[in-house]
């Protein structure tokens, strides 16, 4: 019997079916209906900032190469050869005249254009190698320095598939006079979980903290948050969560960076300067987002960010039990080199393959996958019901908005995903 | 460390082994604490990210041209280090494990380490410098069996009390993790 999506996520996506986690045919569907269609997280503009410049990224599972062209312009081409099909591209990061395919030896541009066929000249029918380049994303826009790509040709403009969503991010991004730099390649591990439910975490999920990492994180950091948090959804599967901090709330207790370990370690150098950050925060982002203290953010499919311990993720599929995590650690980009070093820290103490709380995360999302793909369960779907319909609008925040315990973030995830799953399951 | 270590006499190579056996004995037996004692309080304990880097073609035919120096992104690199801890971050790390709440840590894993291939490479008063190798075998209630595989590169200081770790690098042999965790103590 084929499955339905109709009977995986019920009407108000308060009861997600386990399926939707561990199923091959459901998996085949996401890439249809959801990596083939939205805007794909590929890399940020710091990452290849001269002519030649290249990063490896992904779409899903295909392996793309963004790169800087000879022109300055950003291309994003299929890592694979139109002649066999190998990666022409074999390293993470580098610059380049030319991507070369071991096998034959077809090599092509940076831009993605191919260069030379070796075997050319013995052959009286010359190929026409304008239609045999790499092939090219169709799509790629860049937004305060975050490149995305899609391979839905028709897709919306980028900022518009953002939305309200920038308003958050600009109360990260704009609080710095230069913005943020990723600094160097990602961190990348395999975690045998299904690729939402990291995405589900940063999305929003911040009771979980005093819980699963509560050997950490102490019960009054949950309290802040309950008393200080909101959850904003801008339009499903975008979403943050922060604390609004006190408008008396003194300096320290509101600056970016303050409360991560780097800092604390830090010193007064690196004290100061956040410090002096902060202090140009209400100009730079106005009143109310100066005082956003951010945790979760979440961009629809699988792009996730992490305020409190600067880092951004993608989660990139590897079937539906399998996940390539990667996450960069991301800086002010006009911090001196020796404070972004003690910066990183923020994020790679704490979080990455190492990092002491992630630690307890990827064990649980493993975990999960384990308990999604058992059977005779199948009318044990999970509960998301958690604050249902709880959530409102508010006078000067964008989307709708609640307290944190609400699982309206997820359920909004949801909802989008199930609808966009049954527009190619019906086009079948 | 492309020479030869330097010549130490047998009772001098077993010292170090003792240690290091001592070490990877209170490691596999889950005694965090009681190797903490074995840190010097200012100790750096780092482990580089690892990278696939582009080859330069000028250097084909060099052996520099594939250095493992070049892979990784260490403390003084504009890359971000797997880890990079003071001896309050060790802690932290050793004492959650015997917390009921560290999810992570129970029921604990299982690990077998050998080092081996234990050379001092210098050695200058009380300052000894060390490379060695380790196979760390891991398992963990539901999760595969993994093996971690690394160099450590080590300064110990001689001090009354017996040999003191006060720097560490670990350099491990992968660029993608497919471990578990990198939060292990190596």
């Amino acid at each position: 019997m084929r499955l339905r999506v109709r009977d995986l996520v019920n009407a108000d996506a308060s009861l997600i079916s386990r399926r939707c986690w561990s199923d091959t045919e459901v998996y085949a569907l996401e890439k249809r209906g959801i990596f083939a269609k939205s805007w794909l997280f590929l890399g940020h503009e710091s990452q290849i900032r001269f002519p030649g410049d290249f990063v490896q990224a992904y779409m899903c599972e295909t392996p793309i190469i963004l790169s800087r062209g000879q022109d300055t312009a950003i291309y994003a081409n299929i890592n694979s050869c139109t002649h066999r099909g190998l990666p022409v591209c074999r390293t993470d990061h580098g610059n380049t005249k030319r991507f070369v395919c071991p096998y034959h030896n077809w090599s092509y541009s940076v831009e993605g254009n191919l260069q030379t066929i070796p075997q050319e000249s013995e052959v009286s029918h010359k190929p026409d190698k304008s239609q045999l380049g790499l092939k090219r994303v169709p799509r790629v826009e860049m937004w305060r320095g975050m490149i995305f790509g899609s391979f839905n040709e028709n897709i919306i403009p980028l900022e518009d598939y953002l939305g309200d969503m920038r308003f958050y991010l600009d109360a990260f991004f704009d609080r710095f006079p230069a913005g943020i730099e990723f600094m160097g390649a990602p961190h990348r591990w395999v975690i045998n979980a299904n690729w939402k439910l990291p995405v589900e975490n940063q999305l929003g999920d911040v009771n979980h903290g005093a819980f699963l990492h509560s050997a950490i994180i102490p019960r009054e950091a949950q309290d802040t948050i309950e008393k200080l948090g909101y959850s904003v959804v801008t339009t499903p599967g975008h979403g943050a969560t922060f604390r609004l901090m006190p408008e008396d709330a003194p300096v320290d207790e509101v600056a970016w960076g303050m409360e991560a370990v780097g800092s604390i370690f830090g010193g007064d150098e690196v004290q100061n300067y956040l410090r002096e950050i902060q202090a140009q925060a209400v100009e730079r982002v106005g009143d109310l987002r100066s005082r956003m203290k951010g945790l979760t953010y979440g961009i629809y499919p699988n792009l996730s960010f992490l305020w409190s311990n600067t880092s951004f993720k993608v989660s990139h599929p590897r079937g539906p039990g399998k996940v390539e995590y990667w996450s960069w650690a991301v800086v002010p980009a006009d911090a001196p080199d020796h404070i972004k070093k003690v910066l990183r820290t923020n994020y790679s103490s704490f979080f990455g393959p190492a990092g002491i709380l992630e630690q307890e995360d990827s064990e649980v999302w493993s975990q999960q996958f384990l308990g999604s793909n058992i059977d005779f369960a199948d009318d044990r779907p999970y509960y998301y019901g958690l604050g249902l319909g709880e959530e409102k609008s508010h006078p000067d925040m964008p989307g709708l908005v609640s307290v944190t315990a609400n699982e309206f973030y997820a359920r909004h995830f949801f909802a989008r995903w199930r609808d966009e799953l049954q527009a190619v399951e019906e086009a079948l | 460390m492309s020479t030869l270590s330097i010549e130490v006499s047998p009772e001098q190579q077993r010292e170090l082994e003792r240690f290091y056996f001592y070490e990877a004995r209170l490691l596999d037996n889950r005694q965090y604490l009681q190797w903490l004692a074995l840190l010097s309080k200012d100790i750096r304990y780092l482990i580089p990210a690892r990278v696939n880097v582009q080859v330069n073609n000028r250097e084909r035919g060099a052996e520099d041209m594939i250095s493992v120096e070049r892979e990784l992104e260490g403390e003084d690199s504009m890359g971000c280090p797997h880890r990079e801890e003071n001896y309050i971050l060790l802690m932290l790390r050793a004492e959650r494990a015997y917390k009921i709440n560290s999810w992570s840590e129970h029921p604990p894993a299982r690990t077998r380490r050998i080092v081996g291939n234990i050379e001092l490479m210098a050695c200058q008063d009380d300052v000894l410098t060390l490379v060695s190798n380790f196979h760390l075998y891991y398992s963990r209630p539901g999760n595969e069996n993994v093996m971690y595989s690394g160099q450590r590169r080590d300064t110990l200081l001689a001090t009354d009390e017996g040999l003191r770790i006060s720097r560490r690098e670990v350099v491990l042999d992968y660029a993608n993790i497919e471990l578990p965790t990198l939060g292990l103590l190596f």
